[in-house]
């Protein structure tokens, strides 16, 4: 008891542990990007991978593992979650460009050590799907116990938004007020006002600047971040569905000279997959999730497979707290639906996903200089039998099945009533997370 | 001659009577005399100071000595006050005294919610607490009590609910109270549902995009005026004119933060745009205090504490055992919001009370538990007097028991930090208010030796703004004390349990707490009749709701 209670304690209050170093000897090594590394040791210093080879020689100060029998992958990463938020949609516009999800980070969630005990290391946590153009969403390192937001944000990360295609807003803004976009031409039509807009804005601050008008134009942050996704600044993932308006929006695209985008979901992505290849468009897909509504019926378990081997960078996500915690096995899917090698299998849950984000440089594979993200697997990731062991991130055992209290909680409210998993995971059934909030928000709005 | 004399006499007896038909009419009836002499008292100027022996002459609203065996002026009201305790007026850094909550009306339709007007957004930076202050509303006599005598007065509202102003806890009209205008703008995390900004991301970013366009709106003010002729004449906005005043630093800005996550929001936003804050109503403070002790943010700590666990008599090493880890944790949770006072007086900050959250009856009761928890005497007086008073740029005038400051006092039979302390008096600036002894404390949910009214099942209806929610309220009677629980129709099985019942006349009033997400404290206020009620319930910061409701049946277990 006294054992638990110490552990508990130095849990809670060490809270940002500091880099390690770690030395994970004689693991099978997944590197992803250079093949697999039997009984081969990898060595992180500093939060970051220093060396990979047989027999290193363990550095003073150093933690050594064993993982002998083991597989020894990257940290596995999510592109499309929404764990570690306070809020998830600005319901109150059709276009919310401005709003961050990174300000309501909550560094207190469970599901950041569920997704842990899961492999995940990395996550995106997005703006939900009620809004043609949502908030930016933020790319988040699981350093489960830090209690400052500001430090589960993946520092560098490139900045992402979120956009949203088909019924979810046509059903929030068109259903449920009345009011543009009602149609999925009343969705083409709001991205391109939206755009319009912002780079009418941005022509409006660039004369202003350069002195050609006197009078300083109003600050709009919605148009101002509009226009930094026409500058590039800003990747889009964009919540998709249905062929056809993937095809309008790529054009939408185009018009503006926008190129770097992520098709989320996208379930008719195999329908249409030479053309995201041509554009250069990646795709995060579900392994074998539809007919949740109606746009979601034209659907296949295929969908990942038949992507990859168009040539579109395709990952495996999962948009749900529960889901996080096996995409080695959503992976494994894409094995028994279109015979996907372990390499490819893999690469849609750590380097593809990577790519899509922009940390590939980062992130995604076992390579010197990478960060020190990595999970210890007993049997192959891919096999029905793979359980995580062993999670790191940046050189920090952030979960480890042997090790960890069964309660890992980082706060308790002074009213909260002990509350089971299953209680947790359902007290609000939603018919998609991506809506959260929806119906709730519903019932107030129609009472106005 | 003897003409002119009658009439003199005529006239004095003339102005005389006036004089008499004037006092009446004004219905202004003061005390013989408001010179008072203190006699024989300890004096605690200063928080760690004490005098003994001490006599203090109150004048004009003012003390005007302090000394031994000070010679009572000939007009001067007498009171010996042997052995009690006199300490400087408490001041209230940061609540919604004497503003009431806004009537449930209809609220007015919004017509347009993607982009409503600013009033309808919450936005209402223009507004000043001066303009709605009461002293007779019911919380200026609550919290003069609790030995307040200044509060910094918040108005109500939501994300931007306008500047505050400190006032004097008087009972004399409200504007007349006003001590010090324009203290701050506040700022609080909360959005409209289904009005822009709807979540606290909304109101992040809508509260950046208002600083940069206030920033922009003084620069362009500042260039008409000075070349009307060649720059165009921007156009009036109250809003981004009272934000402005941030942007220059002018005023700071409260930002209202209960949890760490609040705290670190806050903190964030100051960062990037570089307004003064001021922190207030931290619950959760003690995850943040490197920070805030880095960049040097004043803090005002609530007065609301979470209910203690309830401690065995005994510490029996077997007990512990039987509670379950998360008791155990939980518990601990707990202590943590217990001993963030004593948490942040250890880290060398000096912080203020804020009574936002708090029911100015639990005030001591609180004061007391945050002792217990390592908070030394000193500090909670100093955050009583000393620190808001310097925070709120009123330390000339108050927050010490000196001469020249104004006369608010609060004198009590023991030391104040004593468990058994009572308040005898409180002065305000030199009007006195005198307590019993042993004030009768007021029905709390007991009854004197009646029989218990209003027992039964009662149905209830909630109107949420055109729509209602449905459940039941039980009202039993048992071991000489009311409780109440409660059953919504949407959970019927849930039983809901209510705390702080309290009967008083024809008012039943009684708390309970929800999670929203976060806890949220519901407050019912009834007014029962023998067969139907009607009342309101208070929601946090969401307003109050209309509610109503029939008496079902007699007590049983439905």
């Amino acid at each position: 008891m006294v054992r638990i209670l110490l552990i508990i304690a130095t849990f809670c209050t060490t809270g940002f542990l500091y880099s390690q170093n770690i030395l994970i000897k004689n693991g099978t090594v997944l590197t992803i990007t250079d093949g697999i590394k039997e009984n081969t040791d990898v060595l992180i210093l500093n939060g970051k991978i220093a060396q990979i080879a047989k027999n290193i020689i363990n550095p003073k100060n150093t933690r050594v593992i064993d993982a002998s029998g083991l597989f020894v992958m990257p940290g596995i990463i999510d592109a499309h979650s929404h764990i570690a938020l306070d809020a998830i949609n600005e319901f109150a516009s059709p276009v919310t460009a401005e709003v961050q999800v990174g300000d309501v980070l909550n560094p207190f969630d469970i599901a950041i050590y569920r997704a842990l005990a899961g492999g995940v290391t990395i996550s995106h946590a997005m703006h939900g799907s009620a809004n043609a153009i949502g908030g930016q969403c933020q790319t988040i390192k699981h350093r489960y116990g830090v209690v400052d937001p500001e430090k589960l944000k993946m520092e560098g990360a490139p900045r992402t938004i979120k956009f949203a295609l088909g019924e979810n807003p046509i059903r929030v803004h068109g259903e449920g007020k009345n009011i543009i976009p009602n149609t999925r031409m009343g969705m083409e039509q709001t991205f391109r006002d939206a755009f319009a807009e912002g780079k009418l804005y941005m022509q409006r601050w660039d004369d202003f600047r350069k002195g050609l008008i006197k009078e300083s134009p109003e600050y709009n942050l919605r148009l101002e971040t509009m226009a930094d996704i026409i500058k590039g600044d800003i990747l889009i993932h964009c919540h998709s569905y249905r062929a056809d308006e993937i095809l309008m929006l790529m054009r939408v695209l185009k018009d503006y000279g926008v190129k770097k985008i992520c098709f989320q979901h996208v379930n008719e992505g195999f329908k249409v997959a030479p053309e995201l290849a041509a554009y250069g468009a990646t795709a995060s897909v579900f392994s074998d999730w539809w007919a949740y509504k109606f746009e979601v019926y034209y659907s296949t378990a295929y969908n990942a497979s038949i992507l990859t081997k168009n040539g579109v960078t395709t990952s495996i996500n999962s948009d749900d707290p529960e889901l996080i915690r096996h995409l080695y096995h959503e992976a494994a899917k894409t094995q028994r639906y279109g015979g996907l090698s372990d390499d490819e299998a893999l690469r849609l849950i750590t380097i593809n996903p990577a790519q899509q984000l922009g940390i590939d440089h980062r992130v995604g594979s076992i390579a010197i200089g990478k960060d020190g993200d990595v999970v210890l697997f007993k049997n192959h990731p891919l096999s029905i039998y793979a359980i995580p062991q062993m999670t790191i991130v940046d050189g920090v055992v952030r979960f480890s099945i042997q090790e960890d209290p069964d309660d890992v909680r980082l706060e308790i409210s002074p009213t909260a009533n002990e509350s089971s998993f299953y209680e947790e995971m359902h007290h609000s059934e939603e018919e998609d997370s991506c809506l959260q909030g929806f119906s709730e928000w519903m019932m107030e709005h129609k009472s106005k | 001659m003897a003409f002119k004399f009658q009439s003199y006499i005529g006239l004095l007896f003339l102005t005389w009577s006036t004089i008499c038909v004037q006092a009446q009419v004004s219905g202004d009836l003061k005390p013989a005399s408001d010179i008072y002499i203190l006699k024989n008292c300890f004096v605690v100027p200063q928080p760690g100071k004490i005098l003994s022996g001490q006599d203090i002459l109150i004048k004009n609203g003012k003390i005007a000595d302090i000394g031994s065996q000070l010679k009572k002026p000939f007009d001067a009201l007498e009171i010996r006050l042997d052995s009690m305790y006199v300490y400087a007026g408490f001041i209230d850094a940061y609540s919604n005294t004497g503003i009431a909550r806004p009537e449930e009306k209809e609220r007015p339709k919004v017509t347009n919610t993607v982009y409503p007007q600013n009033e309808e957004a919450g936005i209402t930076p223009q507004v000043r607490a001066k303009d709605s202050y009461k002293s007779t509303d019911k919380s200026v006599p609550e919290m003069r009590t609790a030995g307040f005598t200044l509060s910094n007065v918040i108005p109500r509202g939501l994300m931007l609910p306008g500047s505050s102003d400190v006032f004097i806890l008087g009972d004399k009209p409200g504007d007349r109270m006003l001590f010090k205008a324009d203290i701050g703008q506040n700022f609080q995390f909360a959005p409209i549902r289904g009005i822009y900004p709807g979540t606290v991301m909304g109101v992040m970013a809508k509260f950046r995009e208002l600083y940069k366009n206030a920033e922009i709106y003084g620069k362009k003010e500042s260039l008409y005026q000075a070349l009307p002729s060649q720059y165009n004449r921007p156009e009036y906005s109250r809003e981004l004119e009272a934000i402005y005043e941030v942007t220059t630093r002018k005023t700071p800005l409260f930002i209202k933060a209960n949890h760490t996550k609040e705290i670190h929001r806050a903190m964030k936003l100051r960062s990037e745009l570089g307004f003064n804050l001021i922190l207030a109503d931290v619950q959760q403070g003690w995850y943040n205090i490197d920070e805030i002790k880095k960049h040097n943010i004043p803090v005002l700590l609530s007065l609301e504490l979470p209910a203690a666990p309830k401690e065995d008599v005994k510490k029996d090493s077997t007990k512990v055992a039987d509670k379950s880890d998360f008791e155990l944790k939980k518990e601990q949770s707990i202590q943590e919001y217990l001993s963030q006072a004593s948490a942040f007086e250890k880290a060398g900050i000096p912080f203020g009370f804020s009574c936002l959250s708090v029911k100015a009856t639990d005030i001591k009761k609180n004061i007391q538990t945050m002792i217990t928890h390592g908070l030394s005497e000193s500090a909670a007086l100093a955050a009583l007097t000393t620190y808001p008073a310097q925070l709120l740029g009123i330390s000339k005038e108050a927050g010490t028991v000196e001469k020249g400051k104004l006369a608010n006092l609060v004198i009590t039979d023991k030391p104040y930090f004593d468990e058994k302390s009572k308040i005898r008096y409180v002065f305000v600036e030199g009007s006195k208010y005198e307590y019993a002894d042993r004030p009768q404390a007021k029905n709390s949910g007991k009854s004197n030796g009646e029989d218990p009214k209003y027992v039964g099942i009662w149905s209830y209806i909630i109107d949420i703004q055109g729509m209602s929610q449905e459940g039941k309220v039980n009202i039993t009677f048992a071991d000489d004390q009311y409780k109440i629980s409660m059953f919504d129709n949407t959970r019927p099985y849930d039983e809901i349990f209510a705390d702080n019942v309290s009967l008083d006349g024809k008012t039943l009033t009684f708390t309970s707490s929800v999670d929203m997400g976060q806890p949220v404290t519901l407050q019912f206020e009834l007014n029962m009749d023998d067969k139907n009620y009607s009342g309101t319930i208070s929601v946090g910061a969401f307003g109050s709701f209309p509610v109503k409701g029939t008496w079902l049946s007699k007590p049983n277990n439905f």
